[in-house]
């Protein structure tokens, strides 16, 4: 039986004579929306999901992907990523950015604000907007994430309802969190009010000043001042009161620490409305890979230790880290050669994520395929209420699909990534998952190693 | 490298020829202040009949923007042979090694190692105790900023030597234990029965507000002087890199006393200086002599 109860529809569709069908075959299909995980093929007409099943037969698709052991699943969701335009074009673009996500899997992606001028007003919303909608970028959806306070100095809170308005669906003072407690409070009381969520990064800035690693036996062998744990847990712990006390939906980025995933799991218990998410470098390396100075290896929380990776993978899999973001931080390889002190923090990863979260979190079975997705796809756009996530027809603007292949064995390679940046510290790493097709509204996405003799189109077959 | 130094210091007190590296040009790069690292550089380079140029950050194209990589790409293409390079970042002269394709001589790199102090405070104390091995080490002050202490720890627990930390809980690494050597936060237990103490200066500029509240109260606990020096053995061998922060890490009588080896570890920088360098050159030497053996087969 078609799970679907669009049969009805379809059949009034099937009459125009410009409809396009797309089959997605055989797959499995994975929508933690609905709890879903069945063998069987998805029917895409023009640019919706009509139908799903495992008995759905159809002989007249025009295009017919054959998902034979691939996963079909809502197209991914980033709730983290850094575009970098306007004002730093030489690291990334809209364009670059957002076609880097659709080969790595995902459909939609917020982006931060601390761009150069900082993402607070309504103006720089619409111009993010425009571009991200022009035919020559991605094809993703970009939701972006404004400003909490006006140029993220932490001072006076930025237009919030104007941005709101504008179509932001989150504000961050991203790197540069508010480290003044009033003000914090005030950030939070105004987007209770105006139902958005704040995405905090946590550091208290008092306790971090000069750092650059994680402080420890590493730090101290390589001369480099150490940025302490207690910097990361202090700034959790305040964000959680006051979101605790105001109400105030909270969303900690990329947690690093065993302590900070205690606190959160702590706060939560209280009832306190927070989410958090992790980033596939906190989980794959520790300040060990610093190694000899590398400066890919220098991110924002550090790079901690086995110990707090041992804790992340169990918060992950009892459910305490809602998602997975990949913080992609993209930066130009002059700023990257330099002295470890002198690199600016980030690594380029959105073409990484699907196939490290597979090869770390779901081959070793700390998540299920089903809860993986949800990491990847629901649990983001549930936390940031975004119209993706879900295969169910119309509860998308678009169809949005992506299909992976969970076995497929690859080298990552930043020579061959669309971002503009090189810089990822995943390069030469041998990798378990990759993903083949990005769906929105139409195909954006095939990656080259998805087989032809999988495709077939109606022009093919003349 | 200790062996060639001690021929070296015995052949120039003698007399006596040392090798010359000649039509080879050593660059000197001072991002840093320094005077005894540098004169001692420039003198060894001198007695090894190399050509040195200065380099001064405050004359050159770094003040224009120019990135590190970029400076060292451009002395390389000037056809230097090998660089002396001090820079105030760690891990600077890692950098510099992967882009210069030559010997490059790390005269201290931030708060990470300066290797060539190492070199020439441990002939000192080979010269005064014979040996290294089984020598207890106390490394007394400011170790977390320390790149002479790392280096120091590297070098001598490597030849045998027991290497501890102290200092107040503010100047000791949170964590050792990627480092060859063991914490005391109490000078008398830190200088128990120890051969050797080494005086650490107390880095004020790398400091952050609040690691020291007061040089009058780390002297109170931490000075090197007649009364504390009663807890080390009775041959103890003081030594400081330099520059003295006077009534502070030392008090004058120690610094000039008899125990002092402080004025042996100046002279002995100039030998293993010169060791070192001609150790990078011969190295440098056989690798591109293999190179061109690859070539030509």
């Amino acid at each position: 039986m078609g799970i679907s109860g669009f049969e009805g529809e379809r059949k009034v569709q099937k009459g125009k004579n410009f409809s396009m069908m797309t089959l997605l075959k055989n797959g499995r299909i994975l929508d933690p929306s609905q709890n879903l995980d069945i063998v069987g093929s998805v029917l895409i007409e023009d640019d919706q999901i009509v139908e799903f099943g495992d008995d759905l037969e159809i002989d007249d698709a025009e295009i017919v992907y054959d998902c034979t052991g691939h996963w079909i699943c809502p197209g991914l969701v980033d709730p983290h990523v850094h575009l970098r335009e306007p004002g730093e074009e030489y690291k990334e673009t809209i364009l670059t950015g957002t076609q880097a996500a659709a080969a790595g899997g995902f459909t939609t992606i917020c982006c931060m604000p601390n761009t150069k001028p900082p993402l607070d007003n309504a103006a720089l919303v619409d111009f993010i907007l425009d571009r991200a909608a022009s035919p020559e970028a991605g094809g993703v959806f970009v939701a972006p994430v404004g400003a909490l306070t006006q140029g993220m100095t932490g001072e006076r809170l930025a237009d919030l309802s104007g941005m709101k308005r504008a179509g932001i669906v989150a504000a961050s003072d991203e790197g540069y969190p508010i480290q003044n407690s009033r003000i914090m409070t005030e950030a939070m009381e105004s987007c209770v009010q105006l139902d958005l969520p704040i995405m905090a990064h946590c550091e208290d800035e008092s306790l971090t000043r000069g750092g650059s690693m994680n402080e420890g036996a590493m730090s101290a062998m390589l001369g480099l001042q150490g940025i302490p744990r207690t910097a990361e847990e202090i700034a959790v712990m305040r964000n959680c009161i006051l979101s605790l006390h105001t109400g105030c939906r909270v969303h900690i980025m990329r947690v690093s620490t065993w302590g900070a995933i205690e606190i959160i799991r702590h706060m939560k218990s209280l009832s306190a409305p927070i989410t958090c998410e992790i980033c596939p470098m906190h989980f794959t390396f520790t300040d060990e890979s610093v190694g000899e100075f590398d400066t890919h290896f220098r991110v924002l929380p550090p790079l901690r230790t086995q110990l707090d990776i041992d804790l992340l993978m169990q918060a992950l899999g009892d459910g305490t880290i809602d998602c997975i973001a990949s913080d992609h931080s993209p930066h130009a390889p002059h700023e990257v050669d330099v002295p470890f002190d002198d690199a600016p923090f980030g690594v380029a990863t959105l073409e990484a994520v699907v196939g490290v979260t597979l090869t770390k979190v779901t081959h070793p079975a700390i998540l299920t395929p089903l809860q993986t997705i949800d990491k990847l796809s629901t649990a983001p756009a549930k936390i940031l209420r975004l119209e993706a996530g879900t295969l169910r027809p119309g509860e998308t603007a678009v169809a949005q699909v992506t299909v992976i292949d969970p076995d497929f064995k690859w080298i990552y390679d930043r020579k061959r990534t669309f971002s503009k940046s090189k810089n990822s510290p995943f390069h030469g790493m041998e990798l378990k998952g990759k993903t083949m097709i990005t769906f929105s509204g139409s195909e954006i996405y095939r990656d080259a190693d998805y087989p032809d003799a999988r495709y077939r189109s109606a022009q093919n077959r003349k | 490298m200790l062996e060639i130094a001690t021929d070296f210091k015995a052949r120039i007190i003698e007399g006596r020829p040392v090798p010359e590296l000649k039509k080879q040009v050593l660059g000197m790069l001072f991002f840093e202040d320094s005077t005894r690292t540098r004169i001692s550089f420039e003198q060894a380079a001198h007695y090894l009949g190399l050509k040195t140029t200065n380099f001064a950050p405050s004359s050159s194209s770094m003040n224009k923007g120019e990135t590190l990589k970029d400076t060292i790409l451009t002395l390389r293409y000037d056809r230097l042979n090998g660089l002396v390079m001090r820079h105030r970042r760690s891990g600077a002269a890692a950098l510099a090694a992967k882009f210069f394709e030559g010997p490059v001589i790390n005269a201290g790199d931030g708060s990470h190692e300066h290797p060539a102090q190492a070199l020439g405070d441990a002939l000192t104390i080979l010269e005064k105790k014979g040996h290294l091995s089984g020598l207890k080490v106390a490394i007394v002050g400011d170790v977390e900023h320390s790149r002479v202490a790392r280096s120091n720890a590297w070098l001598l627990s490597k030849a045998g030597a027991e290497v501890r930390f102290v200092g107040p809980r503010t100047l000791l690494p949170s964590s050792t234990a990627n480092l060859p050597g063991v914490p005391y936060y109490d000078l008398a237990s830190g200088l128990e029965g120890a051969d050797v103490v080494m005086c650490l200066r107390l880095q004020k500029e790398r400091m952050l507000e609040g690691d020291l509240c007061n040089p009058n109260e780390y002297a109170k606990q931490y000075q090197i002087n007649r009364t504390t020096l009663k807890y080390a053995g009775p041959d103890v061998l003081v030594m400081h890199p330099g520059p003295i922060n006077r009534g502070i890490e030392l008090d004058d009588l120690v610094a000039d006393g008899p125990l002092s080896a402080i004025a042996a570890q100046v002279e002995n920088s100039i030998f293993v200086r010169m060791a070192a360098i001609y150790w990078a050159f011969q190295d440098s030497k056989a690798k591109e002599k293999s190179k061109k053996e690859k070539i030509l087969v």
